[in-house]
């Protein structure tokens, strides 16, 4: 719990709506739903979700450069402005029961007239040998983490996305030398960022190549290219993409897409009334914290009249 | 407002809602000049006194931080261990210590270390039925958590483990480790990544875990629930 005077709030009642995640999209959708006066909870297993990993994030309209933990400790601030409770906890089971959802966790019980999933998503895996062995010893999903651990050290970072090119900038700030392995022809950053990387002398691709196999004793040594070549690296940052965490959501029916993602209407709404989502476990095409705020705001936005339809008053 | 700005603001909100008294000994080394003063001696120790004084003077009086130099105070330092200052101890009322900080509250590192102090006060603290439950299936205990400065999800696995000592009453005991301050703990545990959380030196979990995954990890079983 980031509120420190929660000795006031009442963990047995039924809240109106209970967001879950803990990223942008999720706190952004707790802030709408406290000013829409409903009785809102936040309960998420990482506070910050992906974004906070961000080194820099300079495509949040108004704000022209900030890092995503600056950024999710902006948002945390607005949510403590407004009291608004936030537990670090995961649900791993919810209900219907009569009019309302009943959430379990192994810490507490909890019920809510409506639902948010705003659970986001996780950084997917390349699933080669050697990567599950390394991970916290050259292995890492998290640059910004991370980073401080390379200095002067040659790393890799493994991916083409915008993502991939943010962690490689960031990177090299430290290190001695990045390189940037690619399966495709030309990375898929933002141009701005794709600028950036190749008017970085420490940074260079590696393209058309994918990386089979990470070896090492103690910590990594090097990686193998599909190619049979081995590469000596000091350091392995994955960078692939991510996967929707949407597991809790299909087990309760929540329809799903053939990628796993939440499938929601304009209004946020899912096949099952009561349950909203946005954000990164939702089916949009393009994702952005900008846009999953939005979606979240919407899903506030709906929540509060399904709860009003309930004839609860305010 | 700069982002350090920012971070005062914080401590000093969350700070003035403290409505129980609670002390922390935080140990440092001085050294003593001609005149009979003293100074301090280690180079982060002034710095790290000076963001203490932030959270103490901002809490109505109701924290105190209590600075023992090791050199005046060699029993105690022996008493507890401490081989390295900056070292801030939360000790209970029966003397066992409950949370040890070898890193500095600053940046991610406060809603943590705000956290605990107000937890420690009494405040109530989310994880005790759990953890109560459950005590007498987890070993006495020492979780480690590796940090560092810049990693996003470091505070929220301290917060957890903090909160658990807490409500362990003394089975478990925290420590809270800058591993880019303390590199030679993290070359003793090859630790090439954060946060990196060690129970009882056998254990270990690397990267963001969350509350369930660290209670099953003491338990070394499922954890048993009662609503």
């Amino acid at each position: 719990m980031f509120n420190f005077d929660m000795e006031d709030i009442d963990l047995e009642k039924t809240f109106d709506l209970i967001v879950l995640g803990g990223g942008p999209t999720a706190i952004g959708c707790a802030i709408y739903a406290a000013r829409f006066a409903m009785d809102v909870l936040v309960i998420g297993k990482t506070f910050g979700g992906l974004i906070a990993t961000t080194h820099l994030v300079e495509n949040y309209p108004a704000i022209t450069t900030i890092s995503g933990q600056g950024l999710m400790e902006m948002f945390r601030e607005h949510m403590n402005s407004l009291n608004i409770p936030y537990i670090s906890d995961e649900i791993r089971s919810i209900d219907k029961v009569d009019d309302h959802f009943e959430l379990h966790s192994f810490f507490q019980k909890f019920k809510a007239n409506s639902i948010c999933v705003a659970t986001g998503s996780e950084r997917k895996k390349l699933g080669i040998p050697g990567e599950e062995e390394f991970v916290g010893r050259g292995v890492s999903y998290c640059a910004t983490c991370d980073g401080p651990f390379y200095v002067d050290k040659v790393v890799c970072v493994i991916g083409g996305s915008d993502s991939a090119a943010k962690e490689a900038l960031f990177l090299s700030q430290n290190v001695r030398k990045v390189y940037i392995i690619y399966r495709g022809e030309e990375i898929r950053a933002e141009p701005i960022n794709k600028q950036r990387v190749y008017n970085n002398d420490k940074i260079e691709i590696i393209y058309n190549t994918n990386v089979v196999e990470i070896k090492g004793e103690t910590n990594v040594k090097s990686v193998i290219f599909d190619n049979g070549k081995e590469f000596e690296v000091d350091g392995v940052f994955i960078e692939i993409g991510s996967i929707p965490n949407s597991d809790l959501a299909k087990r309760i029916g929540v329809k799903i897409n053939e990628k796993g993602e939440i499938i929601i209407n304009r209004k946020s709404e899912t096949n099952i009334p009561g349950v909203f989502a946005a954000g990164d476990v939702a089916d949009a095409p393009f994702k952005q914290a900008i846009t999953g705020v939005a979606e979240g705001v919407v899903a506030a936005y709906s929540a509060f009249d399904y709860v009003k339809e309930m004839n609860i008053e305010y | 407002m700069s982002q350090d700005d920012r971070y005062k603001e914080i401590i000093k909100t969350e700070m003035a809602k403290l409505n129980r008294p609670v002390t922390l000994k935080v140990f440092t080394c001085k050294e003593k000049q001609p005149s009979g003063s003293q100074i301090r001696e280690c180079m982060d120790c002034g710095q790290f006194m000076a963001l203490l004084r932030v959270y103490e003077e901002n809490s109505n009086g109701m924290l105190t931080i209590e600075e023992l130099c090791i050199d005046d105070n060699p029993e105690f330092a022996k008493q507890y261990d401490i081989s390295r200052v900056p070292t801030i101890l939360f000790i209970d009322d029966q003397g066992r210590e409950v949370i040890r900080y070898l890193a500095s509250p600053k940046a991610g590192e406060i809603q943590p270390f705000i956290q605990a102090i107000f937890a420690f006060a009494g405040a109530p603290n989310y994880y005790e039925k759990t953890i109560e439950q459950n005590l007498n299936r987890i070993e006495p205990s020492t979780i480690k958590v590796m940090i560092t400065e810049t990693c996003p999800y470091c505070p929220q696995v301290a917060t957890v483990v903090n909160n658990f000592a807490i409500a362990s009453k003394g089975k478990i005991r925290s420590v809270i480790i800058d591993i880019m301050a303390n590199p030679d703990i993290g070359q003793y545990y090859d630790a090439a990544g954060v946060p990196y959380t060690i129970i009882n030196d056998k254990k270990t979990i690397v990267g963001m875990v969350g509350a369930p995954e660290i209670l099953k990890a003491l338990i070394g079983g499922n954890v048993r629930v009662q609503y």
